[in-house]
């Protein structure tokens, strides 16, 4: 039996809805919800070495789950247990300076992630190399594609070694040449990890590397299956 | 649940110690404190043809002003006004912009802050760290002037620095207080722009302490403005002696700069994550 390492038990979740200063004050003969619940007592346990797959509706709280195992939105009630370091991939090229080189947005991003300078100075040559960027690398991003930008961003994202790594839908960019290279990359990267928590609406995807697949609508997980049958 | 190092999502230490344990988030993230200060001062001088240049041009061209409003007012000015009224804006323009950056940096940088998870306290420690490097960048500007007015340059020069640092400080604790509060009313972010403006009056940047206690009532009421010293220490380093502020003044200003970083850490840890969900 292999330990468990990400355990959530019960987890809700609102976000408060802002009242403007007129709706305070007739808010106050009129009891009406200010809340938003994003999570509905989700309970959710991962195995080490296993890679689960979270899908559903747009804004049925795919995201929110991940968002929680990985500390930006602690749950209000219920708990969420994690062992070791933990690391989200979302939103490529999160906080790039579009007045900065390729090389600067490496180092900025990966600080971003949680590298510290000695990790990132080992890690650039191949971040470089693999974002196929050549001389471009040294010209400010506001000169970059989409393309490039994204390439840029997934190749330091990838460069991470995390205990459990969770992938909020960040496959699929650029050209179908550099998608195709992305794609291994990640599934490389999934295979080193072991531990992985996957959002994705591309179900073929998920059929292929998930172990588990959870079911997320309107806040709750309702479902939870294995891909394949055991034998 | 087997291992060692289990970890509760969103545990933090004890409250009474986030005083301290932000200083430590702070020194483990400086790498990232370092990128993140070097986009926000890249940001701000890009395209320029002067670039950093306008750290000086700005204050200067602002003195000029000042140096004509008041002779136009009071008439025939010390000659080295003009030079207080520099460092004055200057030294307050270190703490306005600190201010200002830090209250709102946490709305500033939302869209960071719901896709990763590092320190949040990094995020106004960057913005006045940020205005504390493009001040000291601007006090370049005191060597010309010293030469101009034959001021000596000694020891004491080392008090401009300082006191940037100190403005810098007394910002970190109300922006760190009010950071949080400003995700949920954005009021807050436009009451600190009036309060940064009515300040740049009520503190020493146009007048002097000097001239302050030869006002009597005036003088013993300014003495009570935390901003009042790092202004002065400023000048009187400018001016190359010893500062002649009572150490009670300069106690009176550190002690509030403490106080303020101790409430403030405490208010940023304890609602920091619950206004992010405002974001």
């Amino acid at each position: 039996m292999k330990p468990t390492v990400i355990a959530m038990e019960n987890v809700t979740l609102h976000f408060p809805k802002l009242s403007s200063l007129l709706s305070m004050v007739t808010g106050v003969f009129k009891k009406k919800d200010n809340k938003f619940t994003a999570l509905r007592a989700v309970t959710l346990e991962v195995k080490a070495g296993e890679v689960f797959g979270l899908i559903g509706k747009n804004g049925s709280g795919k995201s929110t789950i991940l968002r929680v195992m990985s500390g930006i939105y602690p749950p209000d009630e219920g708990s969420c247990y994690v062992t070791g370091k933990v690391s989200l991939l979302a939103g490529l090229g999160t906080g790039f300076s579009q007045h900065q080189t390729g090389v600067e947005n490496a180092m900025l991003y990966g600080s971003i992630l949680g590298h510290n300078e000695s990790e990132m100075t080992e890690k650039l040559p191949e971040i470089l190399e693999f974002s196929e960027l050549g001389d471009f690398i040294h010209e400010p991003i506001r000169t970059y594609s989409a393309g490039m930008k994204a390439r840029l961003g997934l190749a330091v994202a990838s460069a991470i070694k995390p205990d459990i790594l969770l992938i909020d839908e960040v496959l699929g960019v650029g050209d179908p040449q550099f998608k195709e290279k992305s794609k291994t990359r990640i599934l490389n990267l999934v295979e080193q990890t072991g531990t992985v928590v996957i959002v994705s609406h591309s179900f073929g995807l998920m059929k292929d590397i998930c172990d588990r697949v959870g079911v997320v609508h309107k806040g709750k997980l309702v479902m939870v299956a294995h891909t394949r049958v055991k034998r | 649940m087997s291992g060692e190092n289990i970890v509760e999502v969103g545990l933090k230490p004890p409250l009474f110690k986030a005083p301290i344990y932000t200083l430590r988030e702070v020194l483990q993230n400086k790498f990232l404190i370092r990128n993140l200060v070097v986009r926000e001062i890249r940001g701000k001088y890009r395209n320029a043809l002067l670039g950093y240049t306008w750290t000086f041009i700005e204050p200067a061209l602002l003195a000029i002003v000042y140096y004509f409003l008041f002779y136009m007012l009071a008439g025939n000015p010390d000659e080295l006004y003009a030079m207080w009224v520099l460092i004055g804006i200057i030294i307050w323009g270190c703490f306005g912009r600190s201010l200002q950056a830090s209250v709102s940096s946490l709305t500033r940088n939302k869209n960071t802050i719901h896709l990763v998870y590092f320190p949040r306290i990094v995020f106004p420690m960057t913005a006045v760290m940020g205005n504390i490097v493009t001040t000291l960048m601007s006090c370049v500007v005191v060597f010309p002037i010293m030469m101009i007015f034959n001021l000596p340059l000694t020891i004491y020069a080392l008090l401009i620095p300082a006191s940037v640092f100190l403005a810098g400080f007394l910002a970190t604790g109300i922006g760190v207080m009010l950071a949080p509060l400003n995700c949920i009313y954005r009021d807050i972010e436009h009451l600190i722009r009036f309060i940064v403006r009515a300040g740049f009056f009520v503190s020493p940047v146009m007048w002097t302490y000097e001239m302050a206690l030869e006002r009597g009532m005036f003088g013993e009421a300014a003495v009570y403005n935390p901003m009042l010293t790092p202004i002065t220490l400023a000048r009187h380093g400018l001016e190359g002696h010893a500062t002649t502020l009572p150490s009670s003044v300069i106690g009176l200003c550190i002690g509030f700069g403490i106080l303020t970083w101790l409430i403030g850490s405490y208010v940023f840890e304890k609602y920091e994550r619950r206004a992010v969900k405002y974001l």
